[in-house]
């Protein structure tokens, strides 16, 4: 990343511009000085090219009535038809609301989780201690959406799940976690957070090994605390650690992840379990309206350029450091 | 998400790249008329080998070079839409319905039109003629469909717990409500626990799936999918039985007669509750007869007769008869254009088609290889005993096989001989109560129709009133919030359904 913005800075730092040939030259001795570093740039750029560019030529099929059969050439336009179509749809608002909430939900508990995990893990001496705890946490990270899925069945299921038992008798209730809609929202969180904390702790705990120690022992000697260190100098060590990652998951966040929505979905829960993925799925792949459901991606992944976009402006502002 | 989105595209344009080349290239290569291609579902663990013994048989008997990709039966229905949008298209698809994908791509020419084009084939011209024309798209025929009993609802129960309580066979609805709270409250385990309950229901989806509220509506009189009503069609759950019957289900789920997970209960594992003696009834199709019969048999090779009793169709409170039949087929075998693309190739690919419902072919799908897994006594396939490894292979394989068996001009293969006299004894009465029924079968006055707002948006708009079911019967919503939710289908499109597939039935009069 750090190779190929000096290569585009590069140019701009050459002499004002001159005629023609003269630019040409320049170029030509610029890019034999830098031919390397271009050499390292082209798998990067080809992998773009190829896997992440080219395959939006098929976006186009937003703006069509796409039948396999007849390819996606001979398929007749027809303009903004599909997002006409969607967003006068009365699920629209019901996609949009339940995305949104549960995008933020996972964003407000389980990213700031991951970075109380991180800071928690700096704190303990005990090297073998730390190890342990590291790995252990690594590991739901590995297992897949049907496991957890599977998983919290069994924990959950009526009557004889341990959890549904033990939690129902404490509170002296009988919930239907898996059925009730005003369950969902926490049992997807829950999940997020056992899967994928403690793999997420692996960027912060990099980060707060670059700490200064010697700030630490300025600070124990002005008498601070171990919760003023971690607020005085952990937390401001990494701050730009956690706004790159704050950033990048945003631009993550519509992505409320297919799969473990797919599987947690029934007939009691979907009017808060449906989300842009699993309506993509359902309408496009399941019921072969392919423009419509590209149509309902493409707005989606808008909404998630402006969030990102908008993220980075506000980052900007505040601490003058974005991503990009 | 977008990076399925984005692999799909990428497939699309791969997909048009290999056209493209195709055209540059001149002409493509003729066909090559030995081979034939085939897409098809398999519902066991693991699809048959490519070189088994099965398909031996099968590329000796057809003389040609058998090429068969077995798909998932869970994802079939994605994958045949994927495959539909790739250049890898086979000559032969199972096509498990008239889902809107197929319909679409149907319409706009992908599958050769067979209307009339299979009287030429003694083996696929139809002795049903009318499930061809439940399974055509508004009278045009797109494959040889899969001939299907068209009875197959009943009600199994623990006929030991019957016993035991001293009941009787439910006849009618009431009756099975009666079985349900004596099953429930009357200890029939004889343990002396409050742990058993009446009916277990599995997560059902959509509607029209023969699921058992699908099936308890149509004995209520709500009739299948569509009824006529006044001289119109109208959807069945627009009618006051369609709500009827669902108190009546409320009033079990209420009651704790049926299991209280039915919105979430893995439809995998619906035999456990009964056969562990939890839940003492089942209401689904006949064959789960056998299969119920099988895991008690398995457990008990002594005693394992008289675990498992049934009926067919209920009586509802008006004191008829309406059973709940099936539309007759299962999907059909469909011929792309893209892959054949001349007459005389899809006369090949017919030709191929016909063999494969020829006795010899059909007896080879569904009941295996003679010598090997079965031998033939009294005009019925009986297995061999004790089965061979290679017997074995060949009658998992099959299970699959049968996948490729349209049976058109009915069952050309052998009955199966049941292991011991008690199940052939079984066996012959489920015959004899499924034709019974077959006298009073409701059927679908619109299944040939294909609506093209229901295409468009029929499975979101038919999830409103299959939602608000589960709700209501889960108590989360009232009969009025039910009430909504019809109204709600039909405000938002439905209606325009009803007008479309009353005009087809007007003109197809």
């Amino acid at each position: 990343m750090t190779t190929s913005t000096v290569d585009v800075k590069a140019p701009e730092q050459a002499p004002p511009p001159a005629p023609a040939p003269g630019r040409r030259r320049r170029f030509a001795v610029h890019f034999a000085h830098y031919k390397w570093l271009y050499l390292l740039l082209l798998p990067g750029v080809i992998y773009f090219a190829v896997f992440r560019y080219a395959p939006m030529y098929g976006v186009s099929i937003a703006f069509k009535d796409y039948v396999p059969f007849l390819g996606v050439n001979a398929s007749p336009w027809v303009g903004f038809q599909h997002f006409q179509d969607f967003f006068s749809n009365p699920d629209f608002g019901r996609l949009l609301g339940n995305t949104l909430i549960l995008a933020f939900l996972n964003l407000g508990i389980a990213f700031p989780l991951t970075i109380v995990l991180a800071l928690l893990l700096n704190e303990v001496r005990l090297s073998i201690l730390k190890r342990t705890v590291q790995t252990l946490v690594y590991i739901p990270h590995f297992l897949s959406w049907t496991i957890v899925a599977s998983l919290s069945f069994l924990l959950f299921a009526l009557d004889f799940g341990p959890l549904f038992l033990f939690i129902n008798s404490v509170l002296g209730t009988d919930i239907d976690f898996l059925s009730d809609p005003a369950w969902f929202r926490p049992l997807i969180v829950l999940q997020e957070i056992w899967k994928n904390t403690g793999w997420g702790t692996i960027i912060f705990l990099a980060a707060l090994a670059t700490v200064d120690q010697d700030q630490y022992e300025a600070a124990i000697i002005d008498g601070a605390g171990r919760f003023r260190r971690v607020w005085h100098i952990t937390l401001p060590g990494i701050r730009s650690t956690i706004i790159v990652m704050l950033i990048l998951a945003i631009g993550q966040m519509l992505n409320t992840g297919f799969e473990q929505i797919y599987l947690m979905t029934n007939a009691l829960n979907r009017d808060v379990a449906d989300v842009f993925d699993t309506y993509v799925y359902f309408v496009g792949i399941t019921q072969g309206a392919y423009s419509y459901s590209t149509a309902v991606g493409l707005f989606k992944s808008l909404v998630g350029i402006v969030l990102i976009f908008g993220t980075n402006a506000l980052a900007k502002r505040f601490n003058q450091s974005g991503l990009f | 998400m977008t990076r399925r989105k984005l692999s799909l595209a990428a497939a699309v344009v791969t997909a048009t790249a290999l056209t493209l080349t195709a055209c540059s290239g001149g002409e493509a290569p003729a066909a090559d008329s030995s081979k034939i291609t085939i897409m098809a579902p398999f519902l066991e663990a693991q699809p048959p080998s490519a070189d088994g013994a099965v398909q031996q048989k099968l590329e000796e008997l057809t003389g040609k070079n058998v090429s068969i990709t077995w798909t998932p039966n869970a994802s079939y229905e994605d994958k045949m839409n994927i495959t539909l949008a790739s250049s890898e298209i086979p000559q032969v698809m199972v096509v498990q319905g008239k889902s809107p994908g197929f319909v679409k791509n149907a319409e706009a020419g992908a599958f050769w039109d067979l209307t009339d084009k299979l009287e030429e084939y003694p083996n696929l011209k139809t002795t049903f003629p009318e499930v061809e024309k439940n399974a055509s798209v508004n009278g045009k025929v797109y494959g040889v469909f899969r001939a299907r009993n068209p009875i197959r609802s009943a009600v199994m129960f623990r006929q030991d717990w019957l016993d035991k309580l001293g009941l009787k066979a439910p006849e009618t609805t009431e009756d099975l409500y009666k079985v349900a709270k004596a099953f429930t409250e009357q200890d029939p385990d004889g343990n002396g626990q409050n742990d058993t309950w009446g009916i277990t229901v599995p997560k059902f989806g959509a509607l029209g799936t023969n699921s058992p509220y699908d099936m308890i509506e149509t004995w209520y009189g709500a009739g299948n999918r569509w009824t006529e009503r006044d001289g119109k069609l109208i959807p069945s759950f627009e009618t006051e039985e369609f709500l009827e019957a669902n108190r009546f289900v409320k009033k079990m789920v209420d009651e704790k007669l049926i299991n209280p997970d039915f919105a979430t209960f893995d439809g995998t594992k619906w035999n456990e509750p009964f056969f562990n003696g939890k839940g003492g009834i089942i209401v689904d199709v006949d064959s789960r007869v056998s299969v119920l019969i099988n895991l008690f048999k398995q457990a008990n090779p002594n005693d394992f007769q008289n675990k498992v009793g049934f009926v067919g169709g209920l009586q509802g409170p008006d004191g008829e008869l309406h059973t709940h039949p099936t539309d007759g087929y299962s999907g059909f075998l469909a011929v792309p254009k893209t892959s054949v693309r001349t007459e005389a190739e899809l006369k090949n690919v017919l030709q191929f088609l016909d063999k494969m419902n020829s006795k010899e072919v059909a007896a080879l799908l569904n009941n295996g290889i003679e010598g090997v897994n079965f031998t033939v006594e009294d005009g019925k396939a009986a297995t061999i005993k004790p089965e061979t490894p290679e017997g074995k292979t060949v009658a998992t394989d099959i299970k699959s096989y049968a996948q490729l068996g349209t049976n058109v001009t009915g069952n050309n293969f052998y009955p199966v001989k049941q292991a011991s006299a008690y199940e052939q004894e079984v066996f012959d009465k489920r015959v004899e109560v499924m034709a019974e029924d077959l006298k009073s079968a409701v059927y679908n006055p619109a299944a040939a129709f294909v609506s093209p707002t229901y295409v468009a948006k029929g499975a979101q708009l038919d999830n409103i009133v299959a939602d608000a079911r589960i709700k209501y019967l889960a108590g989360q919503t009232d009969e009025q919030g039910l009430k909504v939710a019809i109204k709600l289908w039909k405000t938002s499109g439905g209606d325009k359904v009803q007008e479309e597939i009353n005009k087809l039935w007007q003109d197809s009069k």
